[in-house]
């Protein structure tokens, strides 16, 4: 009783906060100088335009995907079970650029690639064909690939940690390791790279600012053209309304491809470590091919970034003018995070152990709202919750709160789902008869043996609100900025070594808590 | 009053029928084993009988007490006064195996005192009292097994519940539990359903058999009676 | 576990604390602005040293890169969370008296301003102004000195233009509908694109593109200039069309707007007033941002030319906002979306 109470409300929560505003967007769409209407609708699909943008974008996050899965399933190989060198330092260079604005990416990537960038100082020639090849499809593949990479990496650890090491060493008698993976492994963790594939895929195609910056038309610069330059709020809803398409199939894809879909997975027995594998002869020169890789998509722009924002007084006034926004950011990234963790818990719960009827249809609104351009939801916020009676909401940090909780929670819920299938179902149940009721178990059995998990889904969830900037920008209270749109407030005007100052200052807010969390659980598994 | 009265349950899992009309009367006090092949609905039953699952059909009594009827469960697990021992023994990895003993005592409101008494008195009876501070992954696999059955058994059910607990084991160490749990039962006097392929071990430890096949029950008896009955059968899943 | 709990739990109930605990004051005001942060936020530091009234604002960013303050003034009409908004050309400001968000607001501050920079009705009033001109590349022989040199078939792909649905450009090409008529009008953008002529996302951008010699020349506001110039970067000022027979360049003065129902109605007709003041025209011309006072008599710094030394360009601003509604489908198609 108590167990389908709390599981519901934490479904209620989700609906208020994500679902109640896009809802009010979608009405508002269907309204046409107070008449109701499918105009905004119809628009769409006569323009021939539109279907080219949507080609385009389809492109773009294809070819983005393909590429990504291809770099980031044998890096989180290498990273996650090899011993290759340096493979937890690599693993934290590579996340970099999913902590920073794409835009910033690209920027960066122009300060490399660009006419007067460094390549240009090596090669005048090589620096004019690039310039040219970066302003286009494959320009935009590039930088978002070095983006998103990270997603494919970390999500094909974590899947790997689900094989049962036995299953691998009986495969090792018969063949070597290539094989093994090839055959044995990368199958077993198929539905995590699919996860990390239709992840990847729907940030690609909802991607925006990069796409503007190198000049490539793509389908989301209709909503938000709607948005920016005709005020046009139901025309811009209904410009984002294909993203529900997109998401559906995608989601049916998903599901026809893995029979379970991605959520469940069960992890190795308990106490089973899995063989870390010996590279021998291959792990020097594979290092050195993992370091060239990082330097080429990683280091090579946020150098370019870091050398940039080295100037005297550069970072002095970076504090002087942002801090208090970092402050913000942090505080409002910490508790967004831990909101997002407890209901990600709960829907993550909901999802693997498909407690209520309808289970599927929450994990598809959560990737859905994930999906969704970040003006539409906030936009529907604004509408929800700019009324008197609730001010105290509104005018409020809670609101920035509430539009974290619509936009994130799938990323929490999944990453828990996935953290849940570890626990064998005995555990919760030898606590049920043990005597203990719902909330009893979950929170002193199952929280606290799925706790690495729960701070994976934390870190998950802390890195995407601080990063975020579609929501914030819309909602923040006057004078409560966060630090990503303080950037793009200062971009402006504000000097290049400035505008890389901050950013630089909001990856080390990023990685802090990061190298925090590591140096604990090393420091309490050393004091065991 | 039976300790346990299984009447005509059936269960299908999956559209496929699991456990069928499966009617059983176990009185207080009385060891018995269900046998039978992988996949013939026993640990289904033990299932059911704990109220992990509820029946599609019949009626489960416990201590006299209607627990299950009707498709659905009247009473839910944590208040049937069962205890279970898991295949794969389930102790929880955080907590020591104090910790494991106390959580089952505290969720029932035991007073500190009597907590600290049962504990100590249980920990010695499976001989873990110099290991009450252990996380189960110090322990060895026999020393495991005495702490799941001590979990089991702390919260004083009238019955308790074991899954094929021993089939991870080596020989050695399943004789030697096999005599520990025929003693602690001997001592303490609980009902044990004890489920189990292992034909020797059926046979050690129960004074009644039930065999299972294809979901119902086709023999019930003594030990020497079933020993009988598949002597004449010879079924193809005995080694 | 228990222990890291208790501290976990501690240390998200401090940040909550945090959060709620900002002193209300006294005194506040809600400023929306979309005048670049880095001009607007120390006038409004001065406001608040001078009057002790606590600004809140809300800052916009390049057009092109998200949306903002204009839409969150829209969304918020039935419920005004801002006071006054900050514009940083006049179109927007028509729009918002469009929509019903403008009240008028007569400021004693406002009577040395030209008519033609305010509004009739006093829904807004503009104040420190830009000119649209030409940055050219400091290595650029013989330089573009008009708009229409974008046709010229000797800056052939050597032209850039911010998107013209967005900011300042739109507000450009719609003002040029209204003089020139439709068919000029469209005449010259279809020809400015068969030139060669490439889009960028922002003015900033296309002034940095000129900088880093991608292209020779492109028209962006004044202040996007003289921010690189005294960046040091290679680029020279030019205003356009100055010639007796030339249109002259347009001027986009900031305007400023009360809003409807502001929930501090004195405090914001006190920043209209500070806003509107010579003062502030002062430190806005001195500023990088080198904006042109509109008041007569007010001292500016050698490098930025006084209204009356310029040819502008004549138009009503209530027609240009009218205009820009109704080009917006040509400029889509021809944007290219």
């Amino acid at each position: 009783m108590v167990k389908r109470a709390v599981l519901i409300l934490a479904v209620a929560v989700l609906l208020v906060a994500g679902l109640a505003p896009v809802a009010a967007m979608f009405v508002r769409s269907l309204d046409v100088d107070g008449q109701f209407s499918l105009a905004n609708y119809e628009s769409l699909l006569v323009s021939g335009r539109q279907w080219t943008l949507l080609a385009n974008s389809l492109a773009l996050a294809s070819l983005t995907t393909i590429l990504a899965l291809a770099i980031g399933v044998p890096l989180g190989v290498l990273l996650g079970r090899t011993d290759l060198p340096l493979r937890r330092a690599l693993a934290v260079l590579f996340t970099v650029p999913l902590l920073v604005p794409p835009y910033i990416i690209a920027v960066s990537w122009f300060d490399v690639l660009g006419p007067q960038g460094f390549l240009s100082q090596i090669s005048a020639v090589a620096a004019e064909h690039a310039a040219a090849w970066l302003f286009g499809l494959w320009g935009n593949v590039l930088v978002l690939t070095s983006v998103f990479t990270p997603v494919v990496m970390l999500l094909t650890m974590v899947y790997l940690k689900t094989v049962n090491p036995r299953l691998e060493e009986a495969g090792k008698l018969a063949a070597g390791w290539c094989r093994v993976l090839w055959g044995i492994t990368l199958p077993l963790v198929w539905p995590g790279i699919l996860l990390a594939a239709v992840l990847v895929f729907l940030l690609a195609f909802g991607e925006l600012g990069v796409p503007m910056f190198l000049r490539f038309s793509v389908f989301p610069v209709e909503s938000f053209t709607q948005f920016t330059a005709f005020y046009n709020f139901g025309a811009a809803t209904a410009a984002a309304a294909p993203m529900a398409g997109v998401t559906l199939l995608v989601f049916a894809l998903e599901r026809a491809l893995v029979h379970q879909g991605t959520v469940h997975i069960r992890f190795a027995p308990q106490g089973d470590a899995a063989s870390v594998i010996r590279l021998g002869r291959y792990r020097r020169p594979l290092g050195l091919a993992a370091i060239a890789l990082c330097f080429l998509m990683v280091a090579a722009p946020l150098v370019a970034l870091v050398a940039r924002s080295m100037s005297v007084g550069a970072y002095a006034e970076a504090f002087a003018k942002a801090g208090d926004s970092l402050v913000r950011s942090i505080e409002y990234a910490a508790l967004g995070a831990s909101l997002l963790a407890i209901l990600g818990f709960l829907l993550g719960y909901m999802i693997q152990d498909r407690a209520l009827k309808g289970w599927p249809t929450v994990d598809w609104l959560t990737i859905f709202l994930f999906a969704l351009p970040g003006s539409v939801i906030g936009i529907g916020l604004i509408s929800l919750w700019n009324r008197p009676a609730t001010n105290f909401v509104y005018g409020s940090f809670l609101i920035i709160l509430l539009g974290y909780v619509a936009q994130y929670a799938g990323v929490t819920s999944r990453i828990t789902a996935a953290i849940l299938g570890e626990i064998p179902p005995s555990m919760e149940e030898a606590a049920q008869l043990a005597g203990a009721r719902w909330p009893r178990r979950v929170l002193l059995i199952t929280a606290p043996i799925a706790r690495r998990g729960l701070v994976g889904a934390w870190l998950g969830g802390y890195i995407f609100c601080l990063r975020d900037v579609g929501i914030s920008i819309m909602v923040y209270p006057p004078g409560q900025d966060t630090l990503p749109v303080r950037i793009l407030t200062r971009m402006a005007n504000g000097t290049p070594e400035l505008i890389a100052a901050l950013c630089v200052v909001m990856v080390l807010c990023a990685l802090v808590p990061l190298a925090v969390l590591g140096l604990l659980l090393k420091w309490r598994g050393t004091a065991r | 009053m039976n300790a346990v009265a299984l009447d005509s349950v059936s269960k299908s899992l999956g559209g496929k029928p699991v456990v069928r009309d499966f009617t059983l009367a176990v009185p207080p006090g009385e060891r018995l084993a269900i046998l039978g092949p992988s996949g013939c609905g026993k640990t289904t039953v033990l299932r059911l009988l704990a109220g992990l699952l509820a029946p599609d059909g019949g009626s489960i009594e416990i201590s006299g007490q209607l627990v299950a009827q009707d498709g659905r469960n009247l009473v839910e697990p944590e208040d049937r006064g069962v205890g279970m021992v898991f295949q794969d023994l389930a102790l929880w990895p955080h907590l020591s195996v104090r910790g494991n003993l106390e959580f089952g005592l505290k969720a029932k409101g035991v007073r500190r005192s009597e907590r600290q008494s049962r504990m100590a008195r249980m920990l010695d009876l499976v001989h873990l009292t110099d290991y009450a501070a252990a996380r189960p992954a110090e322990l060895s696999g026999g020393q495991q097994q005495r702490a799941a059955l001590a979990r089991a058994l702390v919260t004083q059910p009238k019955v308790i519940l074991m899954d094929e607990p021993l089939s991870s084991q080596d020989r050695e160490l399943r004789l030697e539990l096999r005599t520990e749990i025929t003693r602690l039962q001997e001592l303490i006097g609980f009902t044990l359903i004890y489920v189990t392929h292992d034909l020797d071990e059926a046979f050690h430890i129960a004074a009644r058999v039930v065999l299972m096949r294809n979901g119902a029950i086709e023999a019930d008896g003594t030990a020497d009676e079933t020993r009988r009955h598949l002597t004449s059968t010879s079924p193809s899943w005995l080694p | 576990m228990k222990r890291l709990l208790a501290i976990m739990v501690g240390t998200l109930a401090g940040l909550v604390f945090a959060g709620c605990s900002s002193q209300p004051s006294a005194e506040e005001v809600v400023v929306y602005v979309s005048e670049d942060q880095v001009f607007s936020e120390p006038i409004l530091k001065d406001f608040e040293a001078a009057t002790g009234i606590h600004v809140k604002a809300v800052y916009d960013t390049e057009e092109a890169k998200s949306t903002g303050a204009m839409n969150r003034l829209i969304a918020e009409k039935d419920n005004p969370q801002a006071d006054v908004y900050w514009a940083n050309e006049p179109i927007r400001a028509e729009v918002l008296k469009q929509k019903g968000i403008a009240a008028p607001c007569a400021s004693p501050n406002a009577a040395g301003i030209p008519d033609q920079f305010k509004d009739p009705q006093g829904c807004w009033t503009g104040f420190s102004a830009r000119a649209r001109v030409l940055v050219v590349g400091k290595n650029v022989k013989a330089p573009p000195s008009s708009i229409l040199d974008y046709t010229d078939p000797r800056w052939k792909g050597r032209g850039v233009i911010a998107n013209p649905l967005f900011g300042t450009t739109t507000s450009q090409v719609a003002a040029l509908f209204t003089l020139w008529g439709d068919e000029k009008a469209k005449d010259f953008m279809v020809r400015m694109k068969a030139n060669g002529t490439e889009l960028s996302t922002s003015n900033g951008e296309s002034a940095d593109l000129v900088a880093a010699g991608n292209f020779d020349f492109s028209l962006v506001d004044s202040d996007d200039v003289v921010n690189r110039m005294k960046q040091g970067r290679p680029v020279a000022m030019i205003y356009p069309d100055q010639r007796g027979d030339e249109v002259g360049c347009m001027i986009v003065p900031n305007a400023v707007v009360l809003i409807k129902g502001a929930p501090h109605p004195a405090s914001a007709k006190r920043l209209i007033d500070f806003l509107l003041s010579k003062e502030t025209e002062r430190k806005l011309a001195f500023a990088e941002c080198a904006q042109i006072p509109l008041h007569a008599g007010v001292e500016t710094p050698p490098e930025v030319k006084p209204i009356e030394g310029l040819k502008t360009m004549r138009i009503n601003y209530a027609e240009v906002a009218r205009k820009m509604q109704d080009i917006q489908p040509f400029l889509k198609e021809w944007a290219g979306l």
